[in-house]
């Protein structure tokens, strides 16, 4: 099994390119992932330059080696993917950010501060207007009313959240339940942290939650669980009944929840639920979210996580390690951004429903079977009417034949054969694209 | 909160249970005991007081000067371009790459060697975590920031990976020369690293509690460089003792002088183990804009692009733009930061030695000065506004209230040895990056309040 190695991350969305193939692998080299010793160094005898005083080092300990795991590194199966869609001039549907711009009013907010001199540090936690900005809007989508100053926080990105979140509250040893497929950093970074993973998987044709699997799985050794709703890759969006067994779970059991809502504003067959707003969970909860997807600006790195103090607390530490403050200007214009009228937002979901429209009836017609997506701009569909072994080699014929690129999803599973029959479309391309896409596989895609 | 304890190879074990952090427990009431000591910090307290007082700021470590136009424009083109999407701008390592050529001599190559992060910040970070064990020691220069053990130490969720136990090695005052003898008996079997804090010997502020200061003071307290010779000691100690250097050069062009910034990475032998950390901020004057790199051998470079990618997956994508005409600025460009940075400082040395501060040492690189009280000033009875406060603070109170001039109290530079407790407290730290305007009314009001 191919190491991911990054040698060189030439594509943007170096989160999905940055995946193992084989669970087991991965697991071994997450553990030994801050190991590194250096090379044997042949002139081991000498000292190098000498110091200016007569002083005795200590004996030199043994040479020590590079760590096993950076020996091993080989380009991922996305590198290949990405070289061989700019080789063959595919069409790209796989990566998961849009080919428009967003808003012109946000990026003139950008632009206002930058002149204005907006340029130095922000205070490590967030700019005050932005923080409000958030509470604001949170109260807005959930009802809640939180202390803008004491349970928000601004990150770089929605993944320094969830680094954050992961580094700042989870202990080694701690077990933490994910739903498979899963957005690949939540896996990486709880190896990171020592923690001790279980996965529930979501399956087709609905994705609904296995609730007695999930009953079984959480006991009172979990230490939290993390939701992603609306969900990447499924597009599943976690309905009431599902999250007040995951809320009374958690309350029973005294589990923390940390929950993903990057795509709140893509939610189209459903309403969207943020879990902190269930009676009693609010104080065991991060909320994080970004301004990326909801902005089409995902290269602004602009996140947040809403949370109670003493979660908030452990939050900021690891933070205030990482990053320790978030880009100013562009906090500045998260500001004017969220206080966007409801129309924004209203015109935001009838455009993406109209691109994934186009979508859909395009690879219905192509011959997918196309699994219903509720929110985010992704779907997920099954290929194996096309009569390939699994979801890689399908990838890379739709590729070099068809000329259109979609993300094997097997790497977002725990157990990737899960995923071998599955593949992700995204629409968050401009409706031309996808027209151009859709033409192509209609054309050339040939069931077997 | 506990302090770091001397170095000594016996101590270390004692400091890693005691830097341990308290078990993270989620019940609110455990876990504000906690944050309340956090909360209590003199330098929140100064910042809310010179506020109150609309005093001028020279405590605040970034500059209150526009960032060149030329490099706010390009930010501003690349917004207006629609480079708004997760990028990674190659070019800004091509780039780099060329410079560690022609300031160091030092061969990367562009496209495996270097690590672009959301700021400096970033790429620390990413490097310890790539490098450090738990278990390890890292050695760090005193004076230097506590807030950075503090961070290790509180962040009690962070893996065990980070529970390092960090060794302070004290500089020799007043010079702040590197003392060999202190320094290598520092060395363990377990010692894995030794931190060049901003190659000017500076660290930054990045604690909890300053998130709640007004603004973010990274410094360097005694603007030190160190020297050839101090820097061949150090390599040689690291080849011999097989660790590696993590270096913080964000003022590699803000060196006066005679001083030219000299990496360690370019003595013999140290390429090889050496993480060399730098940014945008303080070279352009965009402390905000999060634009920093690691650079390092392949294979560690590798392993730390692997921590960036999860911690924050890529840096801002109109600044990466705005990074590319930044790096292309032509040498006239560092010459006169150079210049004015220097003319600044004499300004500032001039002023405090005139009104009584005692200047030991003319910074040799960063935009601090490190004074230590007049002489005629006493310190004022020790008043116990709240636990955490120290004696000195006081003298900074009156500053503020009476001269209408912020600084930063100097005893939170220091670590160690307690008995040391009034002279560490006797030094105060000015900051001169700041606009020619702003240090003539600091001037004004310094010599109209403050003196004999």
């Amino acid at each position: 099994m191919p190491l991911l190695s990054l040698a060189n991350p030439s594509s943007p969305a170096g989160h999905e390119m940055l995946l193992l193939r084989s669970a087991s692998v991965f697991r071994s080299v997450s553990r030994r992932i801050s190991t590194v010793r250096m090379a044997a160094i042949s002139t081991s005898g000498e000292k190098g330059a000498s110091p200016a005083g007569q002083v005795q080092l200590p004996p030199s300990p043994p040479p020590v080696q590079v760590a096993k795991r950076l020996e091993n590194f080989k380009t991922t199966i996305f590198t290949q993917m990405s070289l061989l869609a700019i080789k063959h001039g595919a069409i790209n549907l796989g990566q998961g950010f849009p080919n428009f711009d967003g808003p012109e009013f946000v990026k003139e907010a950008a632009i206002e501060a930058i002149k204005e001199g907006k340029n130095q540090y922000a205070r490590g936690y967030g700019v005050p207007e932005l923080n409000s900005a958030i509470a604001e809007r949170f109260k807005k989508d959930t009802g809640l009313q939180v202390n803008p100053e004491k349970e928000v926080t601004v990150t770089s990105g929605c993944t320094e959240a969830i680094a954050a979140t992961i580094l700042g509250l989870i202990n080694p040893g701690d077990e933490v339940v994910l739903f498979a497929p899963f957005y690949d950093s939540y896996l990486a970074t709880l190896s990171m942290a020592g923690a001790e993973v279980k996965s529930v998987t979501l399956c087709p044709p609905d994705f609904a939650v296995p609730l007695d699997e999930l009953k079984s799985v959480v006991t009172k050794k979990t230490r939290a669980i993390m939701i992603n709703t609306p969900h990447n890759p499924t597009g599943k969006m976690f309905n009431r009944e599902e999250l007040e067994v995951i809320a009374s779970l958690c309350i029973e059991n005294d589990i923390l929840v940390f929950t993903d809502e990057v795509y709140d504003k893509l939610a189209f067959e459903a309403e969207h639920i943020s879990i902190a707003s269930l009676p009693g969970m609010y104080e065991r909860t991060v909320t994080m979210n970004s301004l990326g997807k909801t902005f089409s600006l995902t290269g602004w790195k602009i996140g947040w996580a809403v949370a109670p103090p003493h979660l908030t607390w452990g939050f900021r530490q690891a933070h205030s390690f990482l990053t320790f403050s978030t880009s100013t200007p562009m906090q500045w214009a998260a500001s004017v951004a969220l206080r966007a009228p409801d129309t924004y937002y209203e015109e935001l979901k009838r455009d993406y429903l109209a691109k994934k429209a186009i979508l859909v009836e395009g690879l219905k017609a192509a011959g997918f079977i196309v699994y219903p997506s509720s929110g985010t701009y992704f779907v997920m569909v099954d290929h194996t009417p096309f009569g390939f072994e699994n979801d890689i080699t399908f990838c890379e014929y739709l590729i070099t034949e068809v000329g259109v690129v979609a993300i094997p999803t097997s790497v977002f599973y725990l157990n990737p054969e899960e995923g071998k029959s599955l593949v992700r479309f995204t629409f968050c391309k401009d409706e031309h694209t996808l027209r151009a896409a859709v033409e192509r596989m209609k054309e050339r895609l040939h069931k077997r | 909160m506990s302090r770091a304890i001397p170095s000594g190879p016996g101590q270390a074990a004692n400091a890693q249970a005691r830097l341990k952090a308290p078990a993270i427990d989620k019940m609110e009431a455990k876990l504000s005991k906690a944050s309340r000591a956090l909360n209590a910090s003199p330098i929140q307290e100064i910042s809310h007081l010179a506020q109150r007082c609309g005093a001028i700021n020279l405590a605040e470590g970034f500059p209150d000067f526009p960032a060149p136009p030329q490099v706010k424009h390009a930010a501003v083109a690349a917004i207006a371009a629609d480079l708004n999407q997760y990028r990674h701008v190659q070019g800004i390592c091509d780039l780099l790459a060329v410079k560690m050529k022609q300031n160091h001599v030092l061969d990367f190559d562009p496209l495996t060697d270097f690590v672009i992060c959301c700021g400096q910040s970033e790429a620390f970070a990413a490097t310890i975590l790539a490098t450090i064990d738990q278990g390890d020691e890292v050695l760090i220069f005193d004076p230097a920031y506590e807030t950075y053990e503090s961070c290790i130490i509180l962040a009690g969720g962070i893996p065990l990976e980070l529970r390092i136990s960090q060794v302070y090695v004290p500089l020799d005052p007043p010079y702040w020369t590197l003392n060999v003898d202190k320094f290598m008996r520092s060395f363990t079997g377990r010692t894995k690293a030794v931190v060049l804090n901003r190659s000017l010997n500076e660290e930054k502020i990045g604690c909890i509690k300053e998130t709640n200061y007004n603004s973010y003071s990274p410094h360097n307290p005694t603007g030190k460089v160190f020297s050839k010779e101090e820097l061949e000691v150090i390599a040689a100690a690291c080849c011999q003792m097989d660790c590696l250097a993590i270096t913080d050069e964000v003022y590699e062009y803000i060196t006066f002088d005679t001083h030219k910034h000299l990496s360690i990475a370019s003595l013999p032998m140290m390429k090889e183990r050496t993480i060399i950390t730098s940014s945008l901020s303080k070279t352009f004057s965009v402390t905000g804009w999060r634009i920093g790199w690691a650079c390092a051998p392949t294979a560690i470079a590798s392993a730390i692009r692997n921590i960036h990618i999860k911690i924050t997956d890529s840096a801002p994508a109109p600044f990466q733009e705005a990074a590319l005409a930044a790096l292309q600025s032509p040498p006239e460009y560092f010459s006169s930061l150079k210049a004015d940075y220097v003319a600044r400082r004499d300004f500032l040395i001039k002023m405090l030695s005139e009104v009584g501060f005692q200047v030991h040492n003319k910074p040799q690189g960063s935009v601090f000065i490190f004074a230590e009280l007049p002489k005629t000033c006493l310190l004022c009875d020790v008043s116990e506004l709240s636990p955490a406060t120290f004696p000195f603070i006081d003298f900074v109170k009156e500053l503020i209230e009476k001269a209408g001039v912020a600084a930063v109290p100097g005893r939170g530079f220091f670590h160690g040895d307690c008995n040391d407790l009034t002279q560490q407290s006797r030094y105060v730290r000015f900051a001169f990056c700041k606009s020619n305007d702003t240090l003539s009314a600091a001037d004004q009001k310094m010599r109209s309040c403050v003196g004999k």
